[in-house]
């Protein structure tokens, strides 16, 4: 029997590292925006993994409305993507440097 | 089953009307713009209605399963955010048509924002928070990008986004870990079942400190404020007042269906990380903001100000601070509001350099709206006997009432710092005399909005008593 | 069996996590992180939630994955720039990232949440189907989000075109009618001018 902790501690790690991979790819946007779905990734895995536990449908539920809204964010965050590099040839976040910190 | 849907009603009207205004502005093209502009206004002013006399027939039940609360805090909350969308809209419009900016997916995003802060004011479940709360921040994103031919617009847009995005992957974890605490998504249910034994657990602070991030980001208070300068400086000031003003209602409605109704028995816990918070916010904000000179910058750096300030209301944790915090959240709304239709009628049809010099000299050339800008910023400096200075005032008599007299001493100190900026611009306006003599040119419909919106805030500044009972109806004391 | 198979699909999701966070290449980061929801699909049939696993294959590795590749290849990226910092910032994030999960994985472990407090759930008989539970809440008690995602997808769609569409004048296509029809005097003019002379011969 798999105990409900070892679902927990991996989905934890999983958050870990993408909130490691935003701090040392802060430079690189694309990789940014991956480290995020990788952080929607460990939260689906909670809620499964409660779901399963609690014998209740409704973390379920929760994980397929995440799905669609992550998706739909994805679509916008890369469109925004898009235009900033058409605006600036570049996705390095140095480059961008007209707005003061 | 009608019966039932007239409980979304407004949210029904809004939805349609985005539709609709997609549909009638690509297919008639260049006239499209200004039948969409009156066809969104119809609608919003439909939902309104719809808010006023439908939904408090409704009001005091659960709708939908529990997804959908219509409480008198709702129906407040949401003719309120109905009211500010329509005058960003009519404030818009004089900004963008200039411009040439007006465009069909301008109305239908705005609306797509109107919509998820509804659905966020009403939310009854875990679920239905993070849907509302993803269909306005979505939008918005979108509407900061929307023109996208100046690269720092683009930049804001994107660092919004990645903030934004963390953000709620961050108060997501907080919710599976509330829901896997207590096996329940229903707010209501949260609140009564809610134990000792479980708030005792060492994951619920980490559940606790993850969901009052995202509430942070949306209201834009330390440590999620980065992109608030950033997003007021390069959004359109169309999309920036919009930004400053109806989310900051769903915001906080977001933490009092979170923290106040759903939480509310771990109040021990949250209430202290507010204060840190809050106190962090007022601080920063208003030291930072003494040392803008451009007018959008220092306008978001008096937000976060006041975002802490509204968060004080909220941590006092009774009804009154409640109601004191929502008296906050709608005076802002509507001084923002002014405040940056003061900022658009400045910049006209010309190019806008929202440096600070602009207010230069405005008591000679325009006295009535000089007098309205006066209105404005002695209300955001708390000055009394305008409306921002009552709503401190119930804040921090509510704050004293619960015991946290340091806090309040700390918010009164920093309340006076802050006055320092406002009244700076205000000598601009009557006691410098500037070269620049450009004349205003307004049209009709935003001098009348804009006075009407000064002459609310003296309104509820000489009448406090009206909207303070009203709040406090809403919150049910 | 059950634990080994949960070691072996963790492994390869936590692999794959890394290495979405260190490799050089973001077409690999990409490919890696296809790999890590494929484990995590693995783990979510373990958990008893076939649909969202099969779900999490068709919309996400089969829709936004392939819409992120789209966008990397399609931005031609300078890879070198993109680097700089890597190495300064590694350590204080490995550092970051080992103290953040030592704590959640105190809160989140066996002392909190192992079998003691949640015992493992029996299984769902054979004709169980998950879909179907899952279909029959979506259009009862969960109408009402479920139209509100519609509505976000609906934002996204807008807002994606309203992006990323570029101007319509922009768009330089050829008109046959027109090339046909264009006349010799239309495109060249002579012009009669006297010859010229270059004024000093240094030039040459």
């Amino acid at each position: 029997m798999i105990p409900l902790s070892h679902y927990l501690v991996l989905a934890a790690l999983l958050f870990c590292l993408s909130v490691a991979g935003m701090f040392i790819n802060r430079k690189n946007l694309i990789v940014l925006l991956m480290c995020i779905e990788l952080m929607l990734l460990a939260v689906n895995l909670n809620f499964v993994a409660f779901a399963h536990y609690h014998h209740d449908l409704a973390g379920q539920i929760f994980v397929f409305f995440i799905l669609a809204v992550a998706a739909a964010e994805s679509a916008i965050g890369l469109a925004i993507l898009v235009v900033l590099f058409r605006n600036r040839r570049s996705i390095n976040v140095d480059d961008i440097g007209a707005l003061k910190g | 089953m009608f019966y039932m849907l007239s409980a979304a009603s407004p949210e029904i009207v809004v939805l349609v009307t985005a539709c609709l205004v997609l549909l009638v502005d690509s297919s008639l093209r260049d006239r499209g713009h200004a039948a969409a502009y009156w066809l969104a206004q119809a609608g919003l002013l439909l939902a309104l209605i719809g808010c006023a006399l439908l939904l408090p027939r409704v009001a005091g039940l659960r709708w939908f399963f529990g997804m959908v609360v219509i409480d008198p805090l709702a129906v407040v909350l949401k003719s309120f955010v109905l009211v500010l969308v329509i005058v960003a809209l009519i404030y818009g419009r004089e900004y963008l048509r200039p411009r040439r900016w007006l465009s069909g997916e301008y109305f239908a995003l705005t609306l797509m924002v109107a919509l998820g802060a509804l659905v966020l004011i009403s939310a009854g479940s875990l679920l239905m928070v993070y849907l509302g709360l993803e269909l306005m921040s979505l939008s918005l994103y979108a509407l900061v990008a929307l023109h996208r031919d100046a690269p720092a617009t683009s930049e804001a847009a994107m660092k919004y986004f990645v903030l934004g995005a963390l953000a709620s992957g961050m108060l997501l974890y907080g919710m599976s870990l509330v829901y896997g605490v207590t096996g329940t998504l229903d707010l209501q249910t949260l609140a009564r079942t809610l134990t000792a034994a479980q708030t005792g657990q060492p994951v619920w602070v980490l559940a606790l400190v993850l969901i009052i991030a995202g509430v942070a980001f949306k209201l834009g208070t330390v440590p999620f404020h980065m992109w608030v300068p950033d997003v007021y400086q390069g959004a359109a000031t169309p999309v920036t007042l919009l930004v400053s003003t109806a989310p900051k209602i769903a915001a906080y409605a977001m933490a009092m269906r979170l923290l106040a109704m759903g939480l509310s028995a771990g109040a021990a816990q949250w209430s202290p990380i507010l204060i840190v918070l809050a106190v962090a916010s007022m601080a920063l904000g208003n030291l930072v903001a003494i040392a803008q000179s451009d007018i959008k910058r220092m306008l978001a750096y008096s937000t976060i100000a006041h975002m802490g300030f509204l968060l004080l209301g909220v941590l006092a944790a009774s009804p009154a601070g409640y109601a004191g915090a929502m008296f906050y959240s709608i005076v802002y709304a509507l001084m923002s509001l002014g405040a940056f239709g003061v900022v658009i009628l400045l910049a006209g049809a010309g190019p806008e350099t929202d440096r600070l010099d602009e207010f230069t000299g405005l008591g000679r050339r325009s006295p009535w709206f000089a007098l309205v800008a006066l209105i404005l910023f002695f209300s955001l400096a708390g000055v009394p006997p305008f409306a921002g200075f009552w709503a401190k005032w119930f804040v921090i008599k509510e704050l004293i009432h619960s015991g946290h007299v340091v806090v309040a001493a700390l918010a009164v100190f920093f309340s006076v710092i802050g006055a320092y900026y406002y009244l700076r611009i205000i000598r601009l306006m009557y006691f410098d005399v500037g070269e620049a003599a450009r004349p205003l040119a307004a049209d009709g419909d935003l001098s009348l909005a804009l006075s009407v919106n000064g002459l609310a805030i003296l309104a509820i500044g000489v009448m406090p008593g009206v909207l303070m009972s009203t709040c406090l109806r809403a919150i049910g004391h | 069996m059950e634990l080994g198979i949960f070691y072996t699909l963790a492994a390869v999701v936590l692999f794959a996590a890394v290495m979405v966070i260190t490799v050089r290449n973001p077409v690999h980061a990409v490919l890696f992180l296809v790999l890590a929801f494929l484990g995590s699909a693995g783990l979510w049939l373990l958990l008893e939630a076939e649909f969202l696993a099969i779900a999490l294959v068709l919309v996400y590795v089969g829709a936004v994955m392939v819409l992120f590749l789209f966008v990397v290849m399609m931005l031609d990226i300078n890879l070198v720039p993109l680097r700089e910092g890597f190495a300064r910032y590694l350590p204080a994030g490995a550092a970051v990232a080992l103290a953040l999960a030592s704590v959640m994985g105190f809160l989140l472990g066996p002392r909190y949440f192992g079998l003691a407090q949640f015992p493992a759930p029996r299984r769902m008989p054979a004709d169980y189907s998950n879909t179907t539970a899952l279909g029959r809440l979506l259009y009862t008690y969960y109408l009402y989000p479920f139209e509100v995602a519609a509505v976000i997808l609906l934002v996204a769609i807008i807002a994606a075109i309203a992006l990323t569409q570029r101007a319509r004048r922009r768009i330089k296509t050829e008109r046959p009618e027109r090339q046909i029809h264009v006349r010799r005097q239309d495109r060249v003019r002579l012009v009669s001018m006297p010859a010229e002379k270059p004024a000093g011969e240094g030039g040459a």
